[in-house]
C-alpha cells in the first residue's frame, strides 16, 4: 500500500469515526428524556380542532405563536382563558396566533366550555395526550410560546396574567 | 532532511532489506536492528513479530498524531477505566429513567436531600445518556478500531510473507533453543525432519538448509475477531438512541377499549383482564391470618390491532386489522414483530362505561322510552319514545365551584353528570331541564332531585332511571402493560458471539513456529508460540526424539518470562 493510500485510509477511518460517534452523541443528548426546553425546537403536532379540521404546528409557521395547554377542570386555566382571549384579539392580526390544546378531555366538554367562556381562537383536542406527552406537561396550564422560526422561546408554567401575557408576546414578536 | 537519513540508515537490515521506521527485528531474516539490542544476550522482544505499528513513523503531523492517540493501548486503558468510574457514579442514586413519573427537577432533593440536588445538577440522573459518556464510549470504540489497523495490517504482512532462512541470533535468541551436531548431509536432514513435524499438524516450509514449520496461525486473529465483536456490540448500544429502534413505555388499557399505542401504528385493547388470588391455604405460613391479598395470577386476554388506513388524520377513525392475540401473563408477554407487550400492573376499580336509562313518567311510573348513553363520548342527541333530548352539559366529575356553579372538578369519570333539555308532550315548548346522575351515590350525594325540582319549580313529570343491572355496564378492571421494543438486541447477541469466537480462537489455540538452520553440520533451532511453552518444548522434544537427537524438554528452556 502506497503512503497516499495509507494516509487516506487513515482520514476516511477518522472520519467515520467522527460523524458516527457526533450522531451517536447528539441524538442521546438531545433524545434524552425528551422534553422540549426554552431554545429547542417546538414538537410537532396533528389534532382535531373544535372546527372539525385537523391542525398541524406546521400550519402556523411564520407566525409567533402562544401554545396554551389547559383542562375545564383545572381552575387557573379557566381564570386565565379571559387574558388569553383578550390578548388573541389584541395580536391576531400581527401575525401571532394563540392556539389552546385541551388536555385529554371529549369534545363534547370542551365545546360547552369554550361556548360558556367566549373563546374563539383556535382550540385543539388530544384525546390521547400524545401532545400533552411530547411537550413533556407535567402542570396544567402550562404555556409555550414558540418564535417565528419554530423555537420556543419561553415556557411559562401556571396561570398568566394580562400583563405578563402581554410582554412575553411583545417579546416574541421581536424575537 | 537530515532526519530522514538517519532514519533511513537506522532501518536497513545488514541482509539487505530496508524496514519501516520503528521495526525492532528486521522483517526479513529477523536480525535485531538496535545496535544495543544486538551486543544482548536475551531473549528477543516478539511482540508483533517485531514489526513497526502503522502508528510508528517519522515526523508525525496532526492526522497521525490523532491516530497515534487513538492507536495507543495505554490511553485505551485510561478511557476503559474512566469510564467504569463514570459507570459508578450513575449508581449512587437511582437514574431517572427508572422511574414511571416524577419531576426530577424536585424528586431529588425532596428524597435525597442537598447530595440529591447536586447529583441532579451535575446531570448524574441520566449518567448513561450524558454527552460525556457518550463521548467515552465513542473513544473507546475509536480506539479499537484504530488499534485493532494499527497492529494487525503489519502482522498480517509479517506473517504472510515470512523468510525461512533466520539470523543465527534470531533464532539463539529465542525462548525454545537447541543447538547441536547432526550427522549427514543437511538438506537431506531438513528434508526427513519435515516429516513428523507435517505429522504434528505443522505446515512446512523448507529452503536448503533452513526449514520453518508452522501450525494454528488463526489463533493470532483471535483477539482482533474479539475487537469486531465488541465494535458490534458498541456500535449497538449506541443505536438504542436512534428513533424507533428502542421504546419502553407503561400504558393503562380499561377493559373493552382499543387504545392506541403512541409513536407505533398499533392499538392494542384489552378484551378481559383476570387476576386469581391465593386462597388461605395456599399461602406461606408467614402471610396467613394477617389480611392480606396475593396475586396468584393475572391474565390479560389481549388483541393486537394493526392501522391500516386513515391513521394519522385524526378526522376520521382508523381502520384496525387484528393481527395478533395472547394471553399475556407475567413473563409471557404478547409478541409481534419485535413490540412486545408485558404485564406490569393492574387495577380492579370498576368504571362505568354506558348507563341505559329509561324516560319514565314521574306519576304513574310508566315507561315512555329508553336509551343509551356512553359516559365517555356521549351524543348530542338522543330519542326515547317520543320525547328527545338534548344533552346541554357534562360533568366527568362533577362539583360546585366558589360561587356555587357546576363545574367538572378532574377529568377523571368519578362522579359524572348529565344536564338534559327534554321536550316533548305535555312538557313546556321550551322544554324541561333535567341533570341525571348515573351513579346511584351521586344521586344522593348532590341531591339530584332537589335541584330538578329547583330548575322546573316543581317536581319534573318526567324522571331518568335505570331498571336493573343489565342496563348498566362497567369496565371492571385496567390491565398496566409494559410496551417494549427492542431492535437493537439481535446486534448485540451477533458481537457478543463474534467475541465469544475470539475468544475461543485465542485462548483454545496458540501459534507455533520452529526455525531451524544448518551450519556446517551444526543444527541451530528456535521456537516461538504465545503460550503454553510447555507444550511447545515437548513437540519439539518428540520431533527430535524421532530424528534420533535425544534432548530432554526442560534443557530447550532458554529462560524468559514463563507464560
Amino acid at each position: 500500500m502506497g503512503n497516499s493510500k495509507k494516509k487516506l485510509m487513515q482520514i476516511v477511518i477518522l472520519l467515520l469515526i467522527v460523524i458516527v460517534g457526533g450522531y451517536a452523541i447528539v441524538t442521546q443528548v438531545s433524545g434524552s428524556g425528551g422534553k422540549p426546553t426554552e431554545g429547542s425546537k417546538a414538537p410537532g403536532f396533528q389534532l382535531l380542532g373544535l372546527d372539525g379540521k385537523t391542525h398541524t404546528l406546521d400550519e402556523y409557521k411564520g407566525k409567533a405563536i402562544v401554545l396554551n395547554f389547559w383542562g375545564t377542570w383545572c381552575e387557573p386555566c379557566v381564570k386565565e382563558m379571559p387574558a388569553l382571549q383578550a390578548q388573541w384579539e389584541k395580536w391576531k392580526d400581527q401575525g401571532v396566533v394563540v392556539v389552546g390544546i385541551n388536555a385529554g378531555e371529549d369534545k363534547m366538554a370542551v365545546e360547552n366550555f369554550v361556548n360558556n367562556v367566549n373563546v374563539d381562537f383556535p382550540v385543539l383536542l388530544d384525546p390521547d395526550k400524545d401532545s400533552i406527552a411530547s411537550y413533556g406537561i407535567s402542570p396544567l396550564p402550562t404555556t409555550f410560546f414558540v418564535s417565528k422560526s419554530g423555537r420556543i422561546n419561553k415556557i411559562h408554567l401556571g396561570q398568566l396574567d394580562l400583563a405578563t401575557l402581554d410582554k412575553q408576546i411583545e417579546e416574541l414578536v421581536k424575537s | 532532511m537530515l532526519q530522514k537519513v538517519i532514519a533511513f540508515k537506522n532501518t536497513k537490515c545488514e541482509c539487505g532489506h530496508q524496514n519501516p521506521v520503528g521495526t525492532v527485528l528486521c522483517e526479513s531474516c529477523g536480525k535485531p536492528l538496535d545496535e544495543e539490542e544486538q551486543n544482548s544476550k536475551e531473549v528477543l522482544e516478539m511482540r508483533y513479530d517485531g514489526m513497526a505499528r502503522r502508528s510508528q513513523r517519522a515526523n508525525p503531523n496532526i492526522i497521525d498524531r490523532i491516530w497515534n492517540f487513538f492507536a495507543s493501548v495505554k490511553i485505551a486503558v485510561y478511557m476503559i477505566i474512566l469510564t467504569l468510574l463514570g459507570s459508578m457514579l450513575g449508581t449512587i442514586f437511582p437514574q431517572e429513567n427508572t422511574f414511571l413519573n416524577i419531576d426530577p427537577s424536585t424528586y431529588y432533593k425532596e428524597t435525597y436531600g442537598t447530595w440529591g440536588l447536586i447529583y441532579y445538577k451535575l446531570g448524574l440522573t441520566h449518567t448513561y445518556e450524558s454527552w460525556w459518556f457518550i463521548l467515552l464510549l465513542v473513544m473507546i470504540g475509536a480506539s479499537l478500531v484504530i488499534c485493532s489497523l494499527d497492529r494487525v495490517l503489519p502482522l498480517y504482512r509479517a506473517l504472510s510473507k515470512q523468510q525461512i532462512l533466520k539470523h543465527m541470533q534470531f533464532l539463539t535468541r529465542q525462548r525454545v533453543v537447541y543447538q547441536g551436531k547432526i550427522e549427514g548431509d543437511a538438506e537431506e536432514w531438513v528434508k526427513q525432519a519435515a516429516v513428523p513435524m507435517k505429522k504434528k499438524g505443522y505446515r512446512v516450509h523448507t529452503d536448503g538448509n533452513a526449514l520453518l514449520a508452522e501450525k494454528y496461525r488463526f489463533s493470532r486473529w483471535g483477539p482482533y475477531v474479539i475487537h469486531i465483536g465488541l465494535i458490534i456490540f458498541l456500535l449497538a448500544v449506541l443505536a438504542r438512541g436512534l428513533p424507533g429502534l428502542k421504546m419502553d413505555q407503561h400504558i393503562a388499557f380499561p377493559e373493552g377499549e382499543i387504545k392506541h399505542i403512541p409513536n407505533t401504528s398499533y392499538y392494542l385493547k384489552n378484551e378481559k383482564f383476570t387476576v386469581e388470588f391465593y386462597s388461605e391455604e395456599d399461602m406461606p405460613e408467614e402471610f396467613r391470618n394477617q389480611g392480606k391479598v396475593l396475586p396468584k395470577l393475572f391474565n390479560t386476554k389481549a388483541t393486537l390491532y394493526h392501522c391500516t388506513a386513515d391513521c394519522d388524520d385524526p378526522t376520521k377513525e382508523p381502520k384496525l386489522e387484528a393481527v395478533a392475540r395472547h394471553d399475556i401473563q407475567v413473563n409471557d408477554p404478547l409478541d409481534y414483530k419485535g413490540l412486545k407487550a408485558y404485564q406490569f400492573d393492574y387495577d380492579l376499580t370498576p368504571v362505568l362505561r354506558s348507563v341505559s336509562p329509561s324516560l319514565v313518567d314521574a306519576k304513574t311510573g310508566k315507561e315512555l322510552g329508553k336509551f343509551k348513553l356512553d359516559i365517555k363520548n356521549p351524543q348530542r342527541n338522543y330519542t326515547a319514545g317520543d320525547y328527545s333530548l338534548e344533552l346541554k352539559e357534562k360533568y366527568n366529575d362533577f362539583g360546585l365551584d366558589e360561587n356555587g356553579r357546576p363545574v367538572t372538578k378532574t377529568p377523571n369519570p368519578n362522579a359524572p353528570a348529565f344536564l338534559f333539555l327534554i321536550k316533548g308532550p305535555n312538557l313546556p315548548a321550551s322544554g324541561m331541564q333535567y341533570i341525571y346522575f348515573p351513579k346511584q351515590i351521586d344521586k344522593e350525594r348532590f341531591q339530584q332531585d332537589a335541584i330538578n325540582e329547583k330548575m322546573n319549580g316543581g317536581t319534573p313529570p318526567l324522571m331518568l332511571d335505570v331498571k336493573g343491572m343489565e342496563n348498566v355496564d362497567f369496565s371492571m378492571s385496567t390491565t398496566y402493560l409494559n410496551i417494549r421494543v427492542d431492535k437493537v438486541m439481535p446486534f448485540i447477541w451477533v458481537g457478543a458471539a463474534i467475541v465469544m469466537i475470539g475468544l475461543v480462537l485465542g485462548f483454545y489455540w496458540q501459534h507455533r513456529r520452529i526455525w531451524l538452520r544448518i551450519d556446517d553440520g551444526v543444527l541451530t533451532l528456535g521456537a516461538h508460540t504465545n503460550k503454553n511453552w510447555f507444550g511447545i518444548r515437548r513437540e519439539i522434544s518428540a520431533i527430535l526424539k524421532k530424528m534420533n537427537l535425544d534432548v530432554d524438554e526442560k534443557s530447550l528452556d532458554n529462560g524468559g518470562k514463563h507464560a
